[in-house]
């Protein structure tokens, strides 16, 4: 440790240290020449004796001056000025360098910083590792893949499980917020009072409510920092503050910081107590809630899985739907979701097109390195060794990926602002080069520098100085050098094609999204929600809901308006169980349909199609006995032979109270859940013929001749015409819906496309650098054949054939990797199976096609070869 | 005097230990140090300049020996090497250590 110190200090006093150092040297040389004259000598032949005594002055001072230990840095430091000089002396190469780099790391940065942000950016609650949700695994997924479990259930886990330290609850509480402003409609939850300790967070303001405040259904409410700021202004007087919320006084205690948000989506900003009644404490059957719990220290997620399942099977004996396991997921799967998987295709083929960039600049400096023999023959004669010449190389190689890496985080910042629709909605947008990519980023560029430059300095290092130094020194180079760069080669074209395959499987797969049918006529159709909860009874809602449509209709350019209670696509599963006539009693367990309640013209303004019987019309009221329709995967179901209209079957209610649905019509299969899945089998009522209309809010369709965005306003006034407190909510057109819902298949395939392209044209440029170099090289050899009676095609065809050669081999690695690729990426394709062949078929065509032009282009340079001019220059 | 033929070469390290050997005996400029170490080898052991610089810069760095400027006899500027206290200690280690290799080796040597 001292002697570090030391060797810091003389560092510092380095001029001093030189200079001492000279003098030193000095004083023995004379008395050495001293010594020499006592012995007879003259001054001059005693000075001249000492001095060759001594040896090489300069060789001694380095020697010594090697033992002060800076060595290693300062060659680093005169490396790495003299890599920048080289750089900036050959600008149309650097440039080239450059921009290659700056396309590979700048993409494999972009996509590590989306990477980062969904998957390992830590989640904005106290170790959010150990935290968990909780499904009811109802084994078939056949209505949903996650079932809500009841507070009831989450009572009983709470009492009586053994792996985590707390369980809370969450319903959905959707608000609408009066009272200062325009009645608006507010994303909410209704949580349990220890939401807040379980997460292990805070409010900035104020404080969260208490078991006490819950239990004793206190009006108070904690608000989210947006909300703060958006609607209160963020006035310092908000903790205390009256605001209404449904209606009813609600007292803000806490507002959360900034950056505060959780599941279902990042814009909830409102949180009230859970305040369960107690008819629902003990109710096995309402299920709408989210468990999220903490496992215990040193509890693992297995033990935890095993002990619920049990435990569950247990508590939900007294579940109508028989007793069933629990599935426990990570909070950080939950969240991330599907998102993962397009997550790390993406991240794989950035990393797949840093690796061709690297390859072709390899290549390029392989290529060049012959250029510079005669300076590397001449360092090798002054002494350096080939790990200096090594290390020489490699610094000069880090230069240039370090520019390389500047460039190409000026490109990753605007290309992370279009990856950011790529973050799942339950988690925050924002993703920012932290220090975390920028780490990344680093060793990227180290790797690549590794990759494309270790080559090039160990074969730039490797010659025996006379042969650089002789005359003519261009030496032709091994075959074995040959072969390294054509496999080079081979490997980029393998790579490019895996991107290639990929991407147009993930291209199929998108199309085959967005042209499925979905059952309804999405263009110019506006949707929006409507609260219920301000009417108290039944019929005050039909009535409501029935106002509103007929008011939306009567405005100027609107062809239609319907009612439903769930808008199509929007993810929620909204099912119930039923039971057909003439069904023994213990068949139908299990057995559910999505449901959906629509106002009589629903289907009408909705576009959907009739397979058999009838839509709904004004005979259908209030009455004992009700109609249906149901979709067509429901028919297919029960009844493939006969038609299904005029049977009965019961849903919702199934016991005696309820009432027998007859079946009147068939509708071809409406997506109802979500763009991406097929069709569920569902019932349909009209609204007046329910059992109740719930407290959720009323969806409103309208069809218009007009672009919807021109009528929002004039919807708006119809509505507060008839009721001036009620606020209109996720107002948004049904294209819009959809293409939000395929926005992640969309910006993958983009990706991969983008990617793919680029990998090409890299790999095609890699091509026809090689070659073309090739053909400069032999020119002398290409001025031999044609004297000697070659022809210009037969030369062309020499050339081309070296392409075409490296070509095919590419391809067909290339495509062997892609067809084991295909079959691991089967979770990205939605179940859509594109054929693999038709997609490698288009893909071999195009690269065959664009291989061509590369080899050609060279090729028919080496025929149009002038022997006279090549045989007698050099 | 019958001097020996070729001047043997020295390792590294024991140059180091013949350096602080010598400067054992009192401070001393780098001139001085080669001469003494060849007197006392008796013309055996030539002393590298290069190699003595090396190696004196290096034993300063590590804190076993400590310079400062003065004058020769000849009053001209130069270095002097002086021993430190850990120079001291570790000369005596090593002095220890290669009496034990040397005597080892001078056993096997003696085998027949």
């Amino acid at each position: 440790m001292k002697s570090f110190i030391r060797k810091l200090r003389w560092l510092t006093q380095r001029p001093d240290k030189e200079a001492e150092l000279g003098e030193e040297l000095q004083f023995h040389v004379e008395e050495e020449a001293e010594q020499r004259r006592e012995d007879g000598l003259t001054v001059d032949e005693a000075r001249w004796a000492a001095r060759s005594e001594l040896g090489n002055l300069s060789q001694v001072k380095e020697n010594t001056r090697a033992a002060w230990g800076w060595t290693r840095v300062e060659d680093l430091i005169c490396d790495a000025g003299y890599g920048l000089r080289q750089i900036r002396r050959n600008p149309a190469f650097s440039a080239i360098a450059i921009a290659t780099l700056a396309l590979g790391i700048g993409g494999i940065t972009a996509m590590f910083s989306a990477v980062d942000a969904v998957l390992i950016r830590p989640l904005p609650y106290a170790d959010a590792g150990r935290l968990v949700m909780i499904w009811d695994d109802m084994g078939k997924k056949d209505i949903t893949s996650r079932h809500q479990p009841a507070p009831a259930e989450w009572m009983e886990w709470r009492r009586l499980n053994t792996v985590f330290t707390d369980l809370a609850c969450s319903q959905p509480g959707d608000v609408t917020l009066s009272g200062d402003g325009d009645p608006e409609q507010v994303p909410a939850r209704k949580v349990t009072w220890n939401f807040w300790s379980v997460l292990g967070v805070q409010p900035m303001l104020g404080r969260a409510f208490t078991e006490d405040e819950d239990n004793k259904s206190v009006r108070v409410v904690v608000i989210s920092h947006g909300l703060w700021q958006r609607r209160f202004g963020g006035s310092p007087g908000i903790v205390g503050r009256k605001i209404s919320l449904n209606d009813e006084p609600y007292e803000v205690i806490g507002v959360m910081p900034p950056g505060f948000y959780f599941m279902p989506s990042r814009d909830i900003d409102i949180w009230t107590p859970a305040s369960f009644p107690a008819w629902l404490r003990k109710n096995f059957t309402w299920h709408d809630a989210q468990i999220i719990a903490r496992l215990k220290p040193g509890v693992t997620l297995d033990q935890a899985r095993q002990s619920m399942a049990a435990l569950s099977l247990q508590v939900t004996a007294k579940d109508f739907r028989g007793p069933h396991s629990v599935n426990v997921m990570p909070l950080r799967e939950e969240m991330a979701g599907r998102t993962r998987s397009a997550l790390m295709l993406l991240l794989s083929a950035s990393a797949a097109l840093l690796l061709i960039a690297c390859v072709n600049l390899a290549n390029l400096l392989l290529s060049r390195g012959a250029v510079r023999y005669r300076e590397v023959a001449v360092r090798a004669a002054l002494g350096a060794g080939r790990g200096r010449l090594i290390a020489q190389f490699l610094t000069e190689s880090l230069m240039l990926a370090g520019l390389g890496t500047i460039a190409g985080l000026a490109l990753a910042v605007p290309a992370m602002r279009f990856l950011e629709t790529l973050v799942p909605e339950a988690m925050s947008t924002h993703l920012m080069l932290d220090w975390r990519v920028l780490a990344f980023s680093a060793g990227a560029a180290i790797a690549a520098t590794l990759i494309f430059g270790l080559a090039p300095a160990l074969r730039g290092s490797q010659l025996a100085p006379q042969d650089g130094l002789r005359e003519g020194g261009r030496g032709t180079a091994a075959a074995r050098s040959y072969l390294f760069q054509h496999s080079l080669i081979i490997v980029e074209t393998a790579l490019a094609v895996l991107l290639l395959t990929c991407g147009g499987l993930l291209l199929r797969t998108f199309q085959h999204l967005r042209n499925a049918d979905l059952g309804i006529r999405s263009e110019r159709l506006l949707t929006f929600e409507t609260p219920l909860f301000r009417y108290k009874d039944f019929d005050r809602r039909v009535a409501f809901i029935n106002a509103e449509v007929e008011k939306v209709r009567a405005i100027p350019g609107v062809i239609n308006a319907g009612f439903i209670n769930l808008i199509p696509f929007s993810n929620l599963a909204h099912a119930t169980f039923y039971r057909l006539e003439g069904q023994p009693a213990d068949s139908f367990a299990g057995q559910a349909a999505l449901v959906r309640n629509v106002s009589r013209d629903y289907f009408a303004t909705a576009g959907a199609r009739l397979r058999e019987g009838r839509f709904f019309n004004t005979s259908d009221r209030k009455s004992d006995s009700p109609v249906a329709i149901v979709n067509e995967p429901f028919a297919n179901r029960h009844f493939r032979e006969r038609s299904p209209l005029g049977q009965r079957f019961k849903f919702g209610n199934l016991g005696d109270k309820g009432y027998w649905y007859t079946i009147v019509g068939v509708v071809r299969p409406i997506r109802e859940n979500s763009v991406l899945e097929e069709a569920r089998p569902a019932v349909y009522r009209v609204h007046e013929q329910c059992d109740q209309i719930g407290d959720v809010n009323a969806g409103i369709i309208v069809r218009t001749a007009v672009e919807p965005a021109s009528i929002v306003s004039s919807v708006r006034q119809a509505i507060w015409s008839l009721d001036r407190n009620q606020p209109l909510a996720r107002i948004s057109t049904m294209e819009e819906i959809v293409d939000r819902q395929l926005s992640t298949p969309s910006q993958s395939t983009a990706l991969l496309g983008a990617f793919a392209i680029l990998a090409l044209l890299l790999a095609s440029i890699g091509l026809y650098g090689m070659l073309a170099y090739a053909v400069t090289q032999r020119t002398s050899e290409i001025g031999v054949r044609m004297a000697l009676g070659a022809t210009s095609g037969e030369i062309l065809f020499a050339f081309g054939k070296r392409g075409l050669a490296l070509t095919l081999t590419g391809l067909a690695i290339g495509l062997v990797l892609s067809a084991v690729a295909a079959r691991s990426m089967t979770a990205l394709l939605y179940g859509f199976k594109p054929g693999y062949f038709p997609t490698a078929t288009v893909v071999s065509l195009i690269l065959l096609a664009v291989a061509a032009v590369a080899c050609f282009v060279p090729a028919r340079r080496a025929s149009r070869v002038d022997p006279v001019v090549a045989l007698r220059g050099e | 005097m019958q001097t020996n033929n070729r001047p043997e070469e020295l390792l590294p390290g024991t140059l180091d230990m013949l350096i602080l050997k010598t400067l054992s005996r009192g401070q001393m400029h780098g001139y001085d140090v080669a001469e003494s170490i060849q007197r006392s080898s008796e013309e055996v052991l030539l002393v590298e300049e290069g190699a003595l610089y090396q190696s004196l810069h290096r034993l300063e760095l590590r804190g076993l020996l400590s310079s400062e400027w003065g004058l020769s006899e000849n009053k001209r500027r130069a270095k002097f090497y002086r021993l430190t206290v850990e120079g001291r200690k570790h000369l005596s280690a090593e002095a220890k250590r290669w009496s034990r290799v040397s005597l080892a080796i001078s056993r096997v040597m003696k085998t027949a």
